[in-house]
């Protein structure tokens, strides 16, 4: 099935009606309370975003999924996204690992580069070097999930010799990696050779270009042999501000987008509704936009909102959340469903990597069996969905 | 042949315009092009949002695609505070960085007095050095008191004869190579170090043919992207060896 859920950029804003800014214990609770408030409505997924600057509070993003961990069942924690080129693979592996572990399979992680230039001198990298981080990182990171020993040598990091990351992951099973990119093509590319999931979070970006992205996407994914293009795994973003009445909504959603720090002092309200996946108004509206994005990115399967920014207060935002999980997202499931291809995977989730990757050792020791000599072990495929 | 002017003249009418009219007349009769004008005036507000944004509006969106895919470029600009203007400058900083490489490029200028006209040298003709187009040798720069004297018309001329021959004489030759050479820079130091890297045993790296050019998706639409075994193999720090 696909999934959809809540990310969250983790800002803290001064609500322009009042004035007031939150403090960063209040911006810390209020995250995590969103996310009980997703489990609660039935939503699958919760994504903390990570920072390393000002406004941004999420800047140790297992600590807070862990507590999330904790005190959830059902709810797959994600990132949106994890920086894999200032963070260091090898304590990506450890921590992941880790909160795999206590969150019994649920999470993944969505890769991506930042884009904040100071941040990468503070840790010791380079902008320039932004795709080349995330390349090497990534293989690093990969290696260190899926080989009990590493020898590794590279460009940005001190080589490892004999090195053993710990936990191994559950089940040998590592969490799944989704990589998000907005414009640079070496990302869809590098999902596409890895057959992970591939985030394009389209939030402040025309149709036009998301098909482009996801296409290339695909097409890719295809050529490197992870199945047809329809199967590839795709995520997008959304972002909605609902109310019964879409006067209301606009009415009241206005203020906190004019002087939003991303959009304000632009196009008016209705441009950008216009031009970019913003929905202000009743859930009938977030319901058919949202369906249309199938029109041009295809069959997907995960869908996330942006609900909790610009410095809306906590209560605005549970009543959003409450509004998707009970009216948006029961329907989105229902149409979504309509007329998708059998063949078409749904989200990877531990348990679908798990029954992957069962299949696919009786798989092998059959042809193993056919080919005493042993031909039948080819080099690591990866594992994937069905 | 898909001549284009952007003017960035913000009266109406306005002597930017003009000249810009003029230099693309004089252009088009020495070549087969077809003319279409860019007025930055009417873009303003969606260059402005551009640039705090991200992305840009449907009409300026249109506009870009125009001077990307044109043959040749007639750029003019009045001159504020002894240099091109700003919105001049912003739409060329929200233009892809490697739109203009490889175009021929006629720079022209107007201003009230002629003692800016080496504005065209000193700022005009660097702007688009950098943006790696090939600025013609003659710049046009025309003040208040030249559209009364002598002169113009014959540095109009001698500046579209320039431009039309290099439009005509890259297309086919110069033009084509150097967008090549475009391409093969990006993926060079990539498929060196690729193959170097072949004869080590490693999977991941030989799953693609190390000697697959840069790709473009099947529909024309999708943007270039260097096989992923290279950008992979290009890292590697047994690369030198």
């Amino acid at each position: 099935m696909m999934q959809f859920g809540i990310f969250s950029v983790g800002d803290v804003t001064p609500d322009p009606t009042t004035g007031r800014t939150p403090t960063e214990r209040e911006r810390i609770k209020a995250m995590v309370a969103i996310a009980r408030k997703a489990e609660e409505v039935g939503l699958d997924v919760f994504a903390t975003g990570e920072h390393h600057n000002p406004p941004f509070v999420p800047s140790s993003p297992t600590t807070m999924l862990g507590w999330i961990a904790a005190r959830t069942e059902r709810l797959v924690l994600s990132t949106a996204t994890t920086l894999i080129t200032t963070n260091d693979p090898v304590k990506i592996a450890e921590d992941y690992a880790m909160l795999q572990h206590l969150a019994d399979g649920r999470v993944d992680l969505m890769m991506g580069r930042g884009n904040t230039g100071p941040v990468y001198p503070w840790f010791g990298q380079d902008i320039r070097q932004g795709i080349n981080l995330a390349i090497e990182n990534y293989a690093l990171l990969r290696r260190l999930w899926r080989e009990d020993v590493v020898n590794w040598e590279g460009t940005f990091r001190t080589p490892l010799q004999g090195f053993t990351s710990t936990p191994r992951p559950m089940d040998g099973v590592p969490p799944f990696v989704w990589h998000g990119s907005i414009r640079s093509p070496e990302i869809a590319e590098q999902a596409a050779y890895y057959g992970d999931g591939f985030f394009h979070n389209n939030i402040f970006w025309p149709a036009s270009h998301t098909q482009q992205m996801v296409e290339l996407y695909r097409t890719r994914y295809a050529h490197y042999g992870h199945g047809t293009p329809e199967q590839a795994i795709v995520g997008l973003g959304g972002h909605v501000f609902m109310r019964r009445n879409s006067q209301d909504a606009v009415r009241e959603f206005r203020p906190y987008f004019d002087v939003a720090p991303v959009y304000g002092h632009g196009p008016s309200l209705e441009d950008f509704m216009d031009q970019t996946p913003l929905t202000v108004g009743t859930p009938e509206q977030v319901i058919e936009k949202t369906l249309a994005f199938r029109k041009y990115a295809g069959d997907y399967q995960r869908q996330l909102f942006l609900v909790d920014h610009a410095g809306l207060p906590l209560k605005t935002v549970l009543e959003q959340i409450d509004l998707l999980g009970e009216e948006v997202v029961p329907v989105l499931r229902e149409e979504f469903a309509k007329g998708r291809p059998a063949d078409v995977p749904d989200a990877p989730t531990h348990q679908s990597l798990l029954a992957a990757a069962h299949d696919k050792q009786a798989h092998d020791r059959q042809a193993n069996d056919k080919q005493p000599n042993g031909k039948g072990g080819e080099p690591a495929e990866e594992v994937r969905t069905a | 042949m898909r001549l284009v002017v952007v003017s960035a003249g913000l009266s109406v009418p306005s002597s930017t315009r003009l000249l810009g009219d003029r230099l693309a007349a004089a252009t088009a009769e020495r070549t087969d092009a077809e003319v279409q004008v860019v007025e930055l005036r009417d873009l303003a507000v969606e260059i402005a949002h551009h640039l705090t944004n991200g992305f840009p509006g449907p009409r300026l969106s249109s506009a870009l695609d125009a001077v990307t895919a044109a043959d040749g470029l007639i750029v003019v600009t009045p001159v504020f505070s002894a240099s091109y203007s700003g919105l001049f400058k912003s739409f060329f900083d929200v233009l892809d960085r490697d739109a203009l490489a490889g175009k021929p490029v006629l720079v022209a200028a107007t201003g009230g007095t002629a003692r800016h006209s080496l504005v065209l040298e000193h700022a005009l003709r660097p702007l688009f050095a950098y943006l790696r187009a090939i600025v013609v040798p003659t710049a046009v720069y025309a003040a208040s008191e030249d559209w009364g004297a002598e002169g113009l018309a014959g540095r109009v001329e001698r500046a579209a004869g320039e431009l039309a021959g290099l439009m005509g004489g890259l297309r086919g030759g110069l033009r084509g190579g150097a967008s090549e050479s475009v391409s093969e820079s990006v993926s060079e130091s990539a498929s060196e170090s690729a193959s170097a890297s072949e004869s080590e045993s490693a999977p991941e790296l030989t799953s693609a043919s190390s000697s697959e050019p840069v790709l473009r998706g099947t529909g024309a639409a999708l943007p270039d992207v260097v096989p992923f075994a290279q950008q992979l193999a290009a890292l590697s720090p047994s690369r030198g060896a």
